[in-house]
């Protein structure tokens, strides 16, 4: 990231910008400096040329007048000082003749005259010299004649030497022109270089702006919805500035950490409103199941009561129990008003049903053996059915032993009348066992009656024990549930501490008033009484414990209002 | 932008002219003023080269071809026909121009541009074209070796003290006679007079006559050409005078003119009768083609030129640049050209130093080598 050069940040981008601005006007700088020097260059080369050859054409109009001069003078009066500088001159002609031709930039005009220049200027040397010969020959008119001749060269040459400067005048009026055209394109360049940087310097102005401009209103935007409780993600769209992005960074982190929050209490609201219902109906369940124990327990009692005499000592003992349940209600009222000590007592609670199952398993032993004892009563009973059915067999067949003795006794006269008494009294006898045979069986068919009711009442109370057994497991499966609950109100509490901050010092009482209970409930721990009253002291911590569900679910329901303001 | 724009279409033309002629003659200028006899004989020798190249084979299969434009010596004129020349692509050399003046004033147009034009002249000796520019060449000495070995000529040889000068009045008059002047001076003659004539002068009779009322002279030093002498050798019978006549190369031809030119001695960097088997050869071509002639110094530079520049183009093609650079390293990086004028190398200048002049004399209609050389 921070090894590409990139316009990430405002600060690069306003480096980038000054750069480009920059890379506009330095080529301007530069098109400018060497279009001064093209021209400076130019214009030199020019003037040098347009110098020499002003140089040299002068040279030549003094020397041809300085050659015509003497040579004129030479015709008037002859003088060797005249001859020399009209040779001179002439020669010097030549000379600026040859310098000019050798000028490279000369224009075909140009060096046609200059060409001409030399042919003119020995026209004009001839002439002169032939006039100087015919003077000196002492032919004076002819010599005056001769030098006549040499005037239309002489013009001649003059005009070739104005036509060079002629030629000279076009072609510094060319150079200029040439020059203002390329300070005209130059400045072209310039013109159109200056306004691409211009415009690309606005055009990166603009874009600096507009891409600080448009992502602070968008986080302004952001920040103002916020403040209004929304707090959807902020979408700048645009790849922002590093600084811009850093600072729409944080304000995205801010809301994501507001929307945790709330989401989070939300969800815990909902989560404790859910657990408070579930709460209430185990509760409702728990009182439920407590009842039914309840029922079972007095139903258990009136049939052991029934059975039993000693079941009666159990009854009292249950109506005390009863008594010290309701005292312990009472005091449980205080306890239900929070979770973890009801988690507490259900595991205490666990084990007092255990205990009370021991109990129960004891009694069940009870009335199983009475039950066994009652049929083998029974089983006995039928034994002696058979006795006195074999009593009855045996006074029969006595009876008629007898009837026959005293038949017998009948035949032998006197000395049968004494067998025939014994006879008699054997038949008394029989007469005696069957009907005391009868008693038995009388007594015996109440005795199986009573025996079958008394099974019939021990079936019932086994029924009844079983029952109880179930309602024993369902206790224990509601505490489960309850602990399970506890546990999560317990959790659901500590995540809402701040709210719940007011169920603290309830919380705090419940612990105490358990720890009461405790106390209390330990004593009733060995006996089925205990089962009773725990059962009922449930019933009412679980009330309680409803009614501090709901307020937990009011509770919640009012963390939802109070959420509910944020959108997320 | 202006270099350039000046620069891309000369180079356009010539590179569309290279393409579309390979099997195209290549084209060779002939410029002098061909109306007289020293430039036909100059058109003579350089069409009997280039008839001798063609029938070996020409340059790598290509054929020479010779654009004659006329100059007439005038230097105005010389500068139309180096334009036209400059302009023509096909044209890779300039044989010329014959005279001094002309070759000077054409001398920046071929030098000139962005595509400049090699001329080399078989005859133009003013020194002034030393520096004229590196397209610039010349086969033969200059005036300085002229006005020189003439000087020596009159003053040793023929023991003249007193020397009367005519000069046409042009470079090359100028040039012979300033360098016969000091030459002459310094050896301990005395110049009584120097006049400059041009063709259109009334009358030699006053020069002449000036020169006797002033005592006389030994030797009249003519520097100028065949046809001024011309006129100088008949004024000299008129006002009663016979000096010994002498001359610069200008005067060749005078030899086989109406005049009566027996005795002038010529300076000539070439003459017919001097010895070798290429010269002899020469002679009997030039002889063979134009029946009744014989060569001049003109004829034998150009026909050495055309020869030279066959082995240029032998060697670079037909490329102006090329054929400038390799004609300068002739002598140097190449191998000097021996020619029918004897040894040519170009010194920096473009001139020949190696190459000496000899004073020929006028004998029967014919110039021939002046005796004790």
């Amino acid at each position: 990231m921070s090894r590409r050069l990139q316009l990430n940040t405002l600060r690069n981008r306003i480096i980038g910008g000054g750069l480009a601005l920059l890379a506009g006007i330095v080529p301007i700088a530069l098109i400018a400096v060497a279009a001064l020097g093209i021209i400076r260059t130019t214009m030199r080369q020019e003037l040098g040329v347009l110098q020499q050859v002003a140089e040299m054409t002068n040279g030549i109009t003094s020397s041809v007048s300085d050659e015509i001069r003497a040579a004129e003078e030479y015709l008037i009066a002859p003088s060797a000082n005249d001859q020399r500088t009209f040779r001179d001159a002439a020669a010097s002609v030549y000379q600026y003749q040859r310098q000019l031709s050798a000028i490279p930039d000369l224009s075909p005009k140009e060096r046609d005259a200059v060409t001409r220049i030399g042919t003119l200027q020995a026209q004009v040397e001839v002439d002169y010299h032939y006039a100087h010969v015919l003077a000196d020959l002492g032919r004076a008119d002819s010599a005056i004649a001769a030098a006549a001749e040499a005037r239309t060269p002489t013009a001649e040459l003059i005009a070739a030497v104005n036509d060079i400067g002629a030629g000279q005048a076009a072609r510094s009026t060319a150079t200029t022109n040439r020059l203002v055209a390329a300070a005209t394109r130059e400045r072209s360049i310039v013109w159109v270089v200056l306004i691409v940087s211009v415009v690309i310097g606005l055009g990166i102005g603009a874009a600096l702006v507009r891409s600080v401009d448009q992502p602070i209103s968008v986080l302004v935007d952001a920040a103002e919805r916020f403040a209004d409780g929304d707090l959807r993600p902020v979408h700048v769209g645009a790849r922002l500035p590093a600084e811009l992005e850093a600072l729409s960074g944080a304000i995205n982190r801010i809301g994501s950490r507001l929307r945790g929050i709330i989401g989070e209490v939300i969800g815990e609201g909902s989560r404790i409103a859910g657990t408070a219902g579930d709460l209430s109906a185990v509760s409702e369940e728990l009182a439920a199941t407590a009842g039914e124990i309840t029922t079972a327990m007095v139903e258990i009692s009136e049939g052991a009561e029934r059975q039993v005499a000693g079941l009666d000592d159990g009854t009292r003992s249950m109506e005390q129990l009863g008594k010290a349940a309701d005292s312990n209600a009472a005091l449980a009222g205080r306890v239900a008003q929070l979770g973890a000590e009801i988690h507490r007592v259900a595991a205490r609670h666990r084990a007092d049903i255990a205990a009370a199952g021991t109990t129960l398993t004891d009694v069940q032993e009870f009335v199983e053996r009475s039950a066994a004892q009652v049929e083998e009563l029974e089983r006995l009973s039928l034994a002696i059915d058979d006795f006195v059915d074999l009593i009855k067999r045996i006074s029969s067949q006595t009876n008629l032993l007898a009837l026959n003795a005293a038949i017998e006794a009948a035949r032998a006269g006197e000395r049968g009348l004494g067998f025939a008494v014994v006879a008699e009294e054997v038949r008394q006898l029989a007469d005696s066992s069957a009907q005391a045979a009868d008693d038995v069986t009388e007594t015996i068919r109440a005795v199986r009656a009573k025996t079958g009711e008394v099974a019939a009442t021990m079936k019932a109370g086994r029924a009844k024990v079983g029952g109880i057994g179930q309602a024993a497991h369902g206790v224990t499966q509601a505490l489960d549930e309850i602990v399970a609950a506890v546990g999560e109100v317990e959790q659901a509490a500590q995540r809402v501490v701040e709210e719940a901050s007011a169920n603290a010092k309830a919380t705090a009482d419940v612990v105490t008033v358990l720890q009461d209970v405790s106390g209390a409930a330990s004593t009733h721990a060995s006996s089925a009484q205990e089962v009773t009253a725990a059962a009922e002291e449930q019933g009412a911590s679980t009330e309680e414990m409803a009614a501090q569900a709901n307020e937990l679910s009011q509770a919640a329901e009012r963390l939802r209002a109070l959420v509910e303001g944020f959108t997320v | 932008m202006r270099i350039s724009g000046r620069l891309a279409w000369p180079a356009l033309v010539l590179a569309v002219a290279a393409c579309s002629s390979k099997t195209a003659p290549i084209a060779i200028g002939l410029a002098g003023p061909f109306s007289t006899e020293r430039g036909q004989s100059m058109r003579d020798a350089a069409e009997l080269a280039v008839a001798e190249i063609n029938q070996a084979g020409g340059i790598h299969g290509r054929t020479l071809k010779l654009v004659v434009r006329d100059d007439s010596a005038n230097a105005e004129r010389a500068m139309a026909v180096a334009r036209a020349f400059y302009a023509d692509p096909t044209v890779v050399a300039v044989v010329g121009h014959l005279t001094s003046g002309t070759t000077l004033a054409a001398a920046p147009v071929y030098n000139g541009g962005d595509t400049p034009l090699v001329e080399i002249s078989p005859s133009a000796s003013s020194p002034e074209l030393s520096s004229a520019g590196p397209y610039t060449f010349r086969v033969c000495p200059t005036d300085l070796l002229h006005g020189s070995r003439l000087a020596a000529w009159a003053f040793d040889r023929l023991h003249a003290k007193r020397a009367a000068v005519l000069y046409i009045n042009d470079a090359y008059g100028r040039g012979v006679r300033r360098v016969f002047e000091r030459s002459f001076t310094a050896r301990g003659g005395t110049i009584v007079s120097d006049d400059p004539y041009l063709l259109d002068l009334p009358s030699f009779g006053p020069y002449l006559r000036l020169v006797l009322q002033r005592g006389g002279a030994d030797v009249l030093m003519i520097a100028g050409t065949q046809a001024g002498a011309e006129r100088i050798l008949p004024a000299l019978k008129t006002v009663g005078w016979s000096p010994t006549v002498m001359g610069g190369d200008g005067l060749t031809g005078i030899e086989k003119s109406s005049v009566d030119a027996n005795g002038v001695y010529i300076s000539s960097a070439y003459l017919p009768d001097r010895p070798g088997a290429a010269n002899q050869k020469f002679v009997a071509a030039y002889a063979k083609a134009y029946p009744g002639k014989m060569p001049d110094h003109r004829g034998a530079g150009a026909y050495d030129i055309i020869h030279l520049l066959a082995r240029a183009l032998e060697a670079t093609g037909p490329d102006r640049t090329k054929l400038r650079d390799y004609l300068a390293g002739v002598g140097t990086r190449t191998p000097a050209y021996d020619g029918v004028t004897g040894r040519i190398a170009f010194d920096s200048s473009g001139d020949v130093p190696d190459k000496d002049v000899v004073i020929g004399v006028v004998h029967d209609g014919h110039l021939v080598t002046a005796g004790g050389q």
